[in-house]
Formats: structure tokens, sequence, C-alpha cells
């Protein structure tokens, strides 16, 4: 897309079946280190040289879903990729230690979905129906 | 006259910059020649010990001070104009500012940055496989945390239903069947917060905080009426990332 030298340099060196996913999602030819891997199977990588990626390319994610998601992103590896964390979480000891034993699952964004939050009254009413009792009829 | 200069052309060094290949002119942070501020000048004199020279080599002073204080033997600031003759005197001379007016030097150096530019690769992001950088401190959505042992920190102390500037934040208590005090009721209007990030500074047990998701949009008002359990959903998932940026953060706090 940018360029065709850095298109055919991307090529030669992530091959052609990842080259050809990479135009379909990305729309760019990408060639990096690999990085790792979250539990929805999404790859994350990482190019550090300043000459191939201009910087604030530098991390990216390839999705494993068709129906692609920018909140498909776990929280850890979200952390990661905006930047806000230098190492991933596969090698961020202050991430793995703030990990509590009840974290809950990651779930995306499913709003349009069926899935969607609607909220509801966490209370009991304070204002509730006159309910007459009427006694029994001798 | 100076109308070839080439540092007012900016075009010389950018060229010389590409050095590994010339076809391609590389844009990088370190390899960019663009430089507005002031720097040292180039000229190292190693013999001599590195001075700092700064721009500002006088000492700081508050005006008003001064001004109020008119015993002392210094001056205020400003009022010595003796010297400002001086740093004009290296500038450029009327030839050659009226030679870059007259042949319009500015207008084709405006127009050579846009010619380079139109050669370079773009600066765009492609969103949501690549993200921009983000703060530990970036308020987005909010999520109720626990503490490590599963209990819910939120006290009902109320401190940031009441700092809230758009009044977005609803809470109502009760005790619990323990004795503790705890909330019934702890619902925000996100179409009216404005992410001031007042309550996760209030709080003072650390409860409601301001992940840094910010990818929460919703097609429908209702579902960004969030209630108590919505809450404390997202601070479970989230959990690690709320603690991990509280830490790096804490030894600023």
């Amino acid at each position: 897309m940018v360029s065709l030298h850095r298109t055919l340099r991307n090529l030669q060196r992530v091959g052609l079946r990842e080259w050809w996913r990479q135009m379909q999602y990305i729309g760019d030819a990408k060639s990096g280190r690999f990085v790792g891997k979250d539990q929805f199977g999404n790859r994350y990588y990482e190019n550090l040289n300043a000459a191939e990626e201009v910087p604030g390319r530098h991390r990216w994610v390839d999705y494993a879903q068709h129906e692609f998601n920018a909140t498909q992103v776990p929280p850890e590896w979200h952390s990661w990729i905006q930047h806000i964390r230098k190492d991933p979480p596969s090698s961020d000891s202050v991430m793995q230690a703030s990990s509590p034993p009840w974290k809950a699952p990651w779930i995306e964004n499913l709003t349009g979905t069926r899935g969607a939050f609607k909220t509801y009254n966490t209370t009991t009413p304070k204002i509730n129906a006159w309910e007459p009792k009427t006694r029994a009829r001798q | 006259m100076s109308f070839g200069r080439h540092h007012l052309l900016g075009l010389a060094p950018k060229l010389r910059q590409a050095s590994v290949s010339p076809s391609i002119i590389h844009r990088s942070i370190s390899s960019s020649c663009c430089s507005h501020a002031e720097h040292k000048p180039t000229e190292h004199k190693p013999t001599e010990p590195e001075k700092p020279n700064y721009h500002h080599n006088e000492p700081l002073y508050s005006d008003m001070k001064l001004l109020h204080d008119r015993k002392g033997p210094q001056l205020p600031l400003y009022t010595d104009r003796s010297k400002d003759l001086e740093r004009y005197k290296k500038g450029p001379g009327a030839l050659d500012k009226a030679v870059h007016v007259f042949f319009l030097t500015e207008i084709f150096r405006g127009m050579w940055i846009v010619v380079e530019n139109f050669f370079r690769p773009p600066y765009t992001i492609m969103y949501p496989f690549e993200k921009g950088p983000l703060s530990p401190r970036f308020r987005g959505e909010h999520a109720l945390r626990r503490y490590p042992n599963g209990e819910e920190r939120c006290i009902a102390c109320k401190l940031c239903e009441a700092i809230c500037p758009a009044q977005a934040i609803t809470i109502e208590s009760e005790a619990r069947m323990d004795g503790s005090r705890r909330t019934t009721r702890y619902d925000i209007d996100m179409t009216k917060c404005i992410y001031c990030g007042f309550c996760q500074e209030a709080c003072p047990v650390d409860a409601i905080v301001e992940t840094q998701n910010q990818e929460f949009s919703t097609e429908t008002r209702e579902e960004l009426l969030y209630n108590k359990e919505k809450l404390l959903a997202n601070g479970d998932r989230a959990e690690a990332e709320i603690a991990a940026n509280l830490h790096a953060d804490h030894v600023y706090r």
C-alpha cells in the first residue's frame, strides 16, 4: 500500500499466505517479532525498527475472528497494545501479580446483539401499588 | 544575499540524511532535522569544560515582587532596554528580508514540505489493529473494584456522588446482613458523565475507578445507564489492568 519496496520486503519475510491474510484484514503488509497470543487466539506482533515501521504503528494485533472488533483484545493485552505498559502480559511481573483468582473472563462489547447490557433496578421499589386486602365476608 | 541558504530552504539536510537508500526518504523522530526549539550551537570545543548554555540564563524573578520591592538596587525585568538591539544584530539584514519577501521564498518552502510529505509513507494508524498510545491515567469506562479477597470495596460514603459535577452518580445504601454498610444502588448515567475523574479522586477506598477501556460505545442510550452489577462486572474483568496501572501511578500520588 505505502510502497512497493516495503510490501515486497514484508511479503518475503512473512510468506505468501500470511501476507494475503494481512492484506485482507490490516490492508498493509507488516512484518515483525511475534510477541504472544491471548486466550482468544489473537496474535500480537511488534517491530521496533523505526526505519521499517512508523513510530505509533509498531505494535499490532492479528484478530482471530473474521468479525474483528477492537474490544476482542482482553485488558491485559489492551494495555500492551495501547502502549500503557512496556512489556507484554506474558513477561510483565506486575500484571501477573495483580491478577486476582476471582478475575472474570473478558467479554467483548456486545452492543447490537441480544447480549447487550440492559439496565435494571438493583433495589427494592419504594413505592408499591396499593393492594387492597379485604376481610372475607362473614 | 542568502537566497540559497541551505538551512532556510530545508532541502539539503534531509537529502543528506537519506543515506540508507537514496530513493526513499526515511522518516523517524531521530532522523528529523526539523527543530523549533533552540539548541546548543553545534561547534563544540572539547578542550573547554562543558558549560550549560541555556537560553534563559538570567535567574527567575517575580515581576510583581520586583515592582513592589523598589528599595533594592535591582531594577525589575524588562526595564533594562540596553540589550534589546543586540539580539537582532546577528540576524538577517533588510536586504535579506526583502529578497525573501519579493521572491515568495516562504511559499516555496511551504510547498516543498507538501511535496516531501507526498512521497512519504502516511502516518495513518490502522485503528483496530494498531492503536495509539494511552496514559495509565486515562479516564475511560468506570468500574467498581474489589479487595483481593473478593470483598467489594465500596462503603457507600457517597463522596463520589457529592463531587460529581454532572450529577451522574446515584447511590443508595443499606446495612448488609453482617452489619456492614454497602450500596444497594450504584448507578452511573454514562450519558451524563463528563469523565473528569473526580469520583476516583474522591474515593477513599479506591473503589470507583475509570479504566483504560474506551471502546464501550453502544447502539442505544439505555445500554449506557450502568448499574452496580455492570460496574462490578467491569471491575472483575479488568482488575489486572486496573491494579497494574494504579501500581505504575502510585509513586506520583
